[in-house]
């Protein structure tokens, strides 16, 4: 990736409402703007995301994996130690390409806080998980059921679901594992398409454990880069993750189940998926444009059309999330917050210390800084896309520069509408 | 016993004023709180059976001029008192620790406290009035020095009002003096007096209006709302939780006591004056913007239930005109320590503003909650204070004014209007994103409106706490008063059937 002069020179400024960021961004920057204090809130997030991340993807895999169509998963988030010790594909001495330098197993702060939580003492996993002393998978699962809802975002992965290829094999699969159990099998008798819509959705409990897989390497590097001194602008940030996700966009997305000693490939590895078009475009779709209101911070009246009617312009992503409302019980992006509040690095703690109610409000605080990674990594998606379907940013043709400004100006379209944090981002004291 | 009340918080004024004392703040609020510790004392060792004052005082002064010093408690003065000391100290509390002055802050707030507890306690007409016109200076200065926009006008209006309150006051008890003949002002030589009927109803509206000021009633009100919204925290919590009380208080004492009889022929334009104050204050509350100033004309409104209960003069009513002194006082104080601290944080009182401030993390969460307890307790809802109050009233003045009774219901029906209105734009809704950078609650801002509404709660379910101190004095009191239904003509003759200690005005030399 390489950073660009300024394109203004040989095309007209931009006079688009966002003409700045635009600059920005044909200058090879992000949509936040590169200021040290930026910097230090996104990395410190990111590592504190990647940590709970470990857990989700491990978590989700074992979900799609071993669980299965289990009737009563009371125990779906009581991950054995298989999984803990599963080897991520991308960190470790044995990864297929290592992003982080670190292990393969599960995160040391993840296995520690497992064992005590919050509460640093260890009891019964049940009380943990009682008293919410644990990582909440319910952010993950809120996520890969906004994939599951918005549907048929471009790719093949989506569509696949639909075909009766994969029908056969869920069908396979689903009667395996019910095999001596006349009661579930009756059922899926009577309600196949039940069944098969269970089945959809734990296929993209794989698709998100497998996007997730890459993600939390990618993240725990840029943190030890930052503390090392390597990365020290947001742009520098941002070319990382562009430059992971094209080293990693090739990584196959599919959905094995275990029953028992055998494997069954409802979406088998060899249909192509790939990591980049089947999980990581419909996730930043679905979940940091999309997703759906959040429950409990306001009543939508969806026949007084304040909600679209058009699902493609569903706006409650985390890019338009208000974050203020949002630290409320049960709203799937505070559990988010609540997880990533127990692996914050000590600067940040100090950073969010020394503002607004300090610890009080510390959960809005890294509601925003997440906010702000978010934007980040948007950037990183919206240039890998630049540089995959247009042109360098350092083109000297004219004609491929103003086709990159449309590009650009037709992603920042989506931020004109009022819930856009865009604006908010640009200000430092916007925490 | 009683002077203690009165001369323990002036000698603390003086001490604060010229004492090299550093924490001036822990200093007064040490004073009122033995002050309140002291009147919690004297009500454990009221006997509230006893309609008759209790633990009187007596000291010659100007015996030439008929002044002397003569204190005394009963069961319509107790209350009070202990409601003066209570706001004192939760006034004190609230204040900021950094205020401009704190030496003549603090001074001047427990100047007003022995000033109004004199006024409770004096058992003589111009003590009464020395009193009742020395906290007026103090008050002045509170709102003139540490108010908000427009204090020098609201300060002056306010004086105005209430020198005027003062003169039409003190000319109803000359003339009662000097029309009486009497060589002294002493409250009990007074009573049982033999002027004409119609003598007596011009004093008594001389005393009506003067002390309507203070309360204050429609038409006279409107110094409130300026002064009220004008007035600091701890300054409008004084002014709406005991200054008004001294009006109301008054009105009983002295226009009820003093001319029953009157009283009794002016009842149902009383009952009507009240009613049109309750929906007058409702519905101007209603069209507010201005959360301190919808408080502010909520006082208006609720005040007029006192006078509806003054009026319909049964013992039921009356108890509940009593209750609702106090229920009043209660909730005005944490209405307007919350509107405080709501503009303190988020430095508006606009309606069309604030938003949300019932938020988890950024918002207000605990000042929204105790904001809702006290609508509704305002609004009459059961199991708070405010019911208890208003629900004696109603039951009590039903059966003599059925109209105006059915009027003042309608009244608390408003009232739940502008409160829903109030915490549903103040509470609710979404925090504005652009302004959600409150600071944290302070201690200081914690403790009262918690003192406050735990006693709001607690009186509201363990309502006998509140009633048995004045049960017994205002049933002597209507024991003294004509019948409503039977036409009155002045007489200086008591009621037949009627004890023959006029009940709360007669010394009880037993008690000492």
């Amino acid at each position: 990736m390489t950073t660009a002069t300024l394109p203004q020179n040989r095309i007209p400024p931009s006079t688009h409402e966002f003409a700045d960021i635009i600059h920005r961004l044909e200058a090879g920057g992000s949509m936040l703007p590169d200021t040290p204090e930026n910097l230090m809130q996104i990395i410190g997030i990111y590592k504190a995301y990647a940590v709970p991340m470990d857990f989700y993807w491990r978590n989700l895999l074992y979900i799609a994996e071993r669980v299965f169509l289990n009737p009563l998963p009371a125990f779906k988030y009581f991950l054995p130690q298989e999984y803990l010790d599963l080897h991520n594909h991308y960190a470790g001495d044995d990864a297929d390409i290592r992003i982080w330098r670190g292990e393969a197993t599960a995160h040391p702060e993840l296995l520690e806080f497992i064992q005590k939580g919050e509460l640093k003492q260890k009891l019964p996993k049940l009380l943990h998980h009682l008293w919410h002393d644990r990582i909440n998978m319910e952010f993950a699962e809120a996520c890969l059921r906004a994939m599951f809802w918005h549907r048929g975002m471009g790719g093949q992965f989506d569509p696949y679901l639909d075909t009766d290829e994969y029908k056969a094999n869920a069908d396979r699969a689903i009667r395996a594992f019910f095999r001596g159990n006349p009661a579930m099998l009756g059922l899926y008798n009577l309600f196949p398409e039940m069944f098969l819509e269970q089945v959809r959705e734990l296929s993209y409990y794989a698709n998100l454990g497998l996007f997730w897989e890459v993600m939390a390497p990618v993240f725990f590097e840029m943190s030890d880069l930052y503390d090392e001194g390597k990365i020290s602008t947001v742009p520098e940030a941002m070319n990382f993750l562009v430059n992971g996700i094209f080293a990693i966009a090739g990584r196959p997305i599919y959905h094995h189940v275990y029953i028992g000693d055998e494997c069954y490939e409802i979406i088998p590895k060899s249909k192509g998926f790939m990591w980049l078009y089947e999980a990581a475009l419909p996730y930043v779709e679905a979940v940091f444009y999309r997703t759906s209101p959040f429950r409990g911070t306001k009543s939508y009246n969806a026949q007084a059309k304040q909600i679209p009617t058009d699902q493609n312009e569903f706006h409650y992503g985390i890019l338009y999330a208000d974050v203020f409302p949002v630290g409320s019980a049960g709203i799937p992006p505070t559990l988010l917050m609540q997880d990533m509040l127990h692996f914050l690095p000590p600067y940040l703690l100090d950073y969010y210390s020394q503002y607004c109610r300090g610890e009080d409000d510390m959960l809005i605080q890294l509601g925003i800084s997440f906010q702000r990674s978010m934007y980040n990594v948007t950037s990183a998606v919206i240039q890998a896309l630049r540089t995959a379907l247009l042109y360098p940013l350092d083109d000297t043709n004219s004609k491929h520069l103003m086709a990159n400004r449309q590009f650009f100006e037709g992603q920042l379209d989506r931020f004109k509408r009022p819930e856009a944090r865009l604006r908010d981002i640009q200000q430092q004291d916007y925490r | 016993m009683l002077s203690t009340l009165i001369w323990f918080p002036v000698l603390g004024a003086i001490a604060i004023a010229v004492l090299p004392l550093r924490q001036l703040k822990l200093a007064a609020l040490t004073i009122s709180g033995i002050a309140l510790l002291w009147t919690l004392w004297i009500a454990h060792q009221f006997n509230f059976t006893n309609p008759l004052l209790q633990f009187q005082e007596y000291l010659p002064w100007l015996e030439t001029l008929g002044l002397n010093y003569q204190l005394g408690v009963d069961g319509l003065s107790l209350p009070l008192l202990m409601l003066n000391s209570l706001l004192t100290w939760i006034a004190l509390y609230s204040s900021e620790e950094e205020i401009e002055r704190p030496r003549l802050f603090y001074s001047l707030i427990l100047l007003v406290s022995g000033a109004v507890a004199g006024a409770f306690l004096a058992q003589n007409l111009l003590l009464f009035f020395l009193c009742y016109e020395v906290e007026l200076v103090p008050f002045y200065l509170l709102i003139s020095i540490w108010g908000g926009e427009k204090r020098d006008y609201a300060a002056m209006k306010f004086l105005l009002y209430t020198a005027l309150s003062g003169a039409l006051i003190l000319v109803a008890f000359l003339g009662l003096v000097w029309l009486q003949g009497a060589d002294s002002f002493a409250y009990d030589a007074l009573m049982g007096q033999s002027l004409p009927l119609w003598v007596q109803t011009v004093l008594l509206s001389l005393v009506l209006v003067g002390f309507g000021i203070k309360i204050p009633l429609v038409p006279l009100h409107t110094w409130l709302p300026d002064t009220y919204v004008a007035a600091s925290t701890p300054v409008a919590i004084l002014l709406g939780g005991v200054l008004a009380k001294l009006g109301a208080y008054g009105i009983f004492r002295f226009g009820l006591g003093l001319f029953p009889e009157a009283w009794a022929t002016l009842a149902p334009g009383l009952a009507t004056w009240a009613t049109v104050s309750v929906l007058y204050g409702a519905m101007v509350a209603i069209a507010q913007k201005d959360i301190k100033r919808m408080v502010a004309y909520s006082s208006i409104g609720h005040m007029g239930y006192i006078l509806l209960g003054g009026a319909a003069l049964t013992a039921l009513s009356l108890v509940g005109a009593v209750t609702q002194m106090v229920a009043h006082g209660l909730i005005l104080a944490i209405l307007f320590h919350l509107v405080g601290v709501i503009e303190a944080k988020v430095g508006t009182r606009d309606l069309d503003v604030l938003n949300g401030l019932m938020n988890p993390i950024r918002g207000l969460p605990m000042v929204s909650a105790l904001l809702i307890l006290g609508g509704m307790a305002s609004a009459g809802i059961p199991g708070l204070v405010g019911f208890v109050s208003e629900f004696l009233v109603f039951q009590g003045s039903y059966s003599v004014f059925p109209l105006q009774t059915l009027l003042c219901v309608v009244g608390t029906g408003l009232t739940a209007v502008y409160f829903v209105i109030l915490l549903n734009r103040t509470c609710f809704g979404k925090l504005d994103n652009a302004i959600a950078y409150f600071p944290k609650l302070e201690w200081r801002e914690r403790v009262p409106a918690l003192i406050l509404a735990l006693t709001i709660l607690f009186l509201g379910i363990q309502p006998t706490w509140l009633v048995r101190w004045t049960e017994s004095t205002t049933t002597a009191i209507v024991a003294t008063v004509p019948p409503l239904t039977q036409p009155t003509i002045a007489s200086v003759n008591r009621p037949v059937n009627s004890p023959q200690t006029v009940g709360w005005v007669v010394p009880d030399n037993s008690i000492k």
